[in-house]
């Protein structure tokens, strides 16, 4: 618990962070909200679209639109763990907390923690819009679906982990967004595409982001988009095995190296 | 006790060797003092022992044991710069060391007062002058009342009375009984400040031991006379010298530590018809001792 009351002393009046969390956890309600208006108009304006998309966010649906919204915001928190990750070691304070008496092991545990408190505070998120969201289209409520509230966490695990391990790579945040930012939009795409047509047309779904996104699909088309999806027990286990790694690679890099 | 016992230590750089098997001990109330040039693997030394470097081989104990987490929070460091958040206060920035080392939270205002941050306590650290910055760090390191100290070039950045404040803390500290360790390429801080010194030369341990043992080990006497030639000769007969050479105008003459007495020497070449004007002891400067030492290892 101390470690984490040390973790809080370090971001309790950093401004810069409270104003990104904060604008990250608005955006989660905020690209909810547009969505639903857009199907409220759309419905509105053209009744017969009722017919052929079921409401993404009526109950049982809400749970898996609002995670997959949501999904595309995942690079805010981890634009927060790459700064806070970057920060220490731009103003070599990872070192100056080894030498008043962290052990190399700690240092990376209470980044971890605070990943897994960022990954808590999404799902929380997520969850309460859901539900407001559910109840605001006018169904009654439902608790099919909600599986959808452990897959966000999975996802958002993964993704801030994926960050953390990048800031730690590279030490510097330009260097660690940019790969970040270039990996997860563009290039596992390209190389889940490649891999699906030339290899093997499941493969491409353990690479480290993918297990998770497609847990979380599209509200409407998955079975289209991701056809030869595995079963979820089958990527939940992949994107485990990904989280052990990430463990794996921060401990290792960060135990043996010069600090 | 031995407070730093370290045993053939290495570190490679790739090809470059920053330490090439040091091996010394720190006894317990000493100041001691890591001397050497830029580059010498001073910090090098220091980042091994404070685990943010990792050796490429030999070993180190702290209070005689395999060192820990633990001994690190018993040690109060400053290591190369002074390493706080730039957007927190200065004593914000002490809370988190007092917090991870444990203690040390109730004596925050008290180290503040101790070196003069107390009326800026509240301001940004990135706001503080290089000097400052010194100087808050130097305060972390007394948190909690460390009975052993380690700084890595104290009056990097200070003014003049900032230098003379540190030095004159150093030697309180010690007069406390404390250990401190000192890296510093200033050498007569270290001849000012320390009790034992071990010389770093390229990441080779050129010595160590008491500063008085290895550092001053010779008298020198000045003298001049009217008659240059007869003084040379008379000089070079005088028992208990050691050497005798000429040094711009003046005569040389080197005895032992301790040995050489201006009184006798006066009388002495008075007595022998030579009328002195001018006779001065002077010690052996750590420098030339220095540039002696590292002279040799090239």
């Amino acid at each position: 618990m101390n470690h984490l009351r040390t973790e809080w002393l370090k971001i309790k009046n950093y401004k810069a962070f409270w104003i990104f969390l904060g604008l990250y956890l608005v955006s989660i309600v905020a690209i909810n909200y547009i969505a639903f208006e857009i199907y409220q108009q759309t419905v509105k304006q053209e009744p017969m679209a009722a017919s052929l998309i079921n409401d993404p966010y009526a109950f049982p649906n809400v749970w898996q639109t609002v995670g997959y919204m949501g999904s595309w915001l995942l690079y805010f928190p981890g634009i927060i763990i790459i700064l806070l990750t970057s920060n220490e070691f731009v103003f070599k304070t990872h070192r100056q907390n080894i030498i008043d008496g962290w052990s190399r092991k700690t240092f990376v545990h209470t980044k971890l923690l605070l990943v897994i408190m960022l990954s808590i505070v999404t799902t929380i998120i997520s969850t309460l819009t859901a539900f407001i969201f559910g109840m605001a289209s006018g169904d009654p409520f439902s608790s099919d679906g909600m599986v959808n509230i452990f897959y966000i966490l999975l996802q958002s695990l993964s993704y801030i982990s994926l960050a953390l391990l990048l800031a730690v790579l590279f030490r510097r945040s330009g260097v660690a967004l940019i790969v970040f930012f270039l990996y997860g939009l563009i290039f596992e795409s390209i190389i889940y595409g490649l891999i699906n047509r030339y290899i093997h047309n499941q493969a491409g779904y353990f690479l480290p982001l993918q297990g998770s996104d497609v847990l979380i699909p599209m509200p409407f088309g998955n079975k289209i988009i991701y056809s030869h999806a595995p079963e979820p027990a089958t990527l939940i286990i992949s994107s485990l095995i990904y989280l052990g790694l990430y463990y794996f690679f921060l401990m290792r890099k960060f135990e043996n190296d010069d600090l | 006790m031995t407070i730093l016992k370290v045993e053939n230590l290495h570190k490679n750089y790739g090809s470059i060797q920053a330490l090439k098997g040091v091996t010394f001990s720190v006894p317990p109330g000493s100041v001691f003092g890591i001397l050497g040039p830029n580059g010498s693997g001073k910090t090098t030394l220091l980042g091994i022992i404070m685990d943010i470097l990792k050796a490429s081989s030999g070993s180190f104990q702290l209070f005689d044991e395999t060192p820990g987490p633990h001994h690190r929070r018993q040690i109060g460091t400053l290591l190369e710069t002074p390493n706080f958040y730039h957007y927190l206060s200065g004593e914000k920035n002490l809370r988190i060391a007092a917090s991870i080392k444990g203690k040390g939270e109730n004596d925050i205002a008290r180290v503040l007062e101790l070196v003069d941050l107390t009326k800026r306590k509240n301001s940004k650290f990135s706001s503080y002058s290089l000097g400052m910055k010194q100087r808050l760090a130097v305060a972390s390191t007394l948190l909690g009342n460390p009975q052993v100290l380690v700084f890595d070039e104290p009056t990097n950045g200070l003014d003049p009375v900032g230098i003379a404040d540190t030095r004159e803390l150093i030697k309180k500290l010690n007069r406390e009984g404390k250990t401190i360790i000192m890296a510093s390429h200033l050498l007569d801080e270290v001849e000012k400040v320390c009790t034992h010194a071990a010389i770093l030369q390229k990441g080779v341990l050129l010595t160590h031991g008491h500063v008085d043992e290895i550092l001053i080990n010779e008298d020198i006497v000045e003298l001049n006379a009217e008659n240059k030639e007869q003084l040379n000769l008379l000089m070079a007969d005088y028992p208990e010298s050691i050497s005798v050479k000429q040094n711009g105008i003046y005569l040389e003459v080197i005895f032992r530590s301790g040995e050489a007495s201006l009184a006798k020497i006066n009388e002495y070449c008075f007595s022998r018809g030579v009328i002195l004007n001018h006779l001065r002891l002077r010690r052996k400067s750590l420098e030339t001792k220095f540039f002696e030492l590292t002279s040799n290892n090239n």
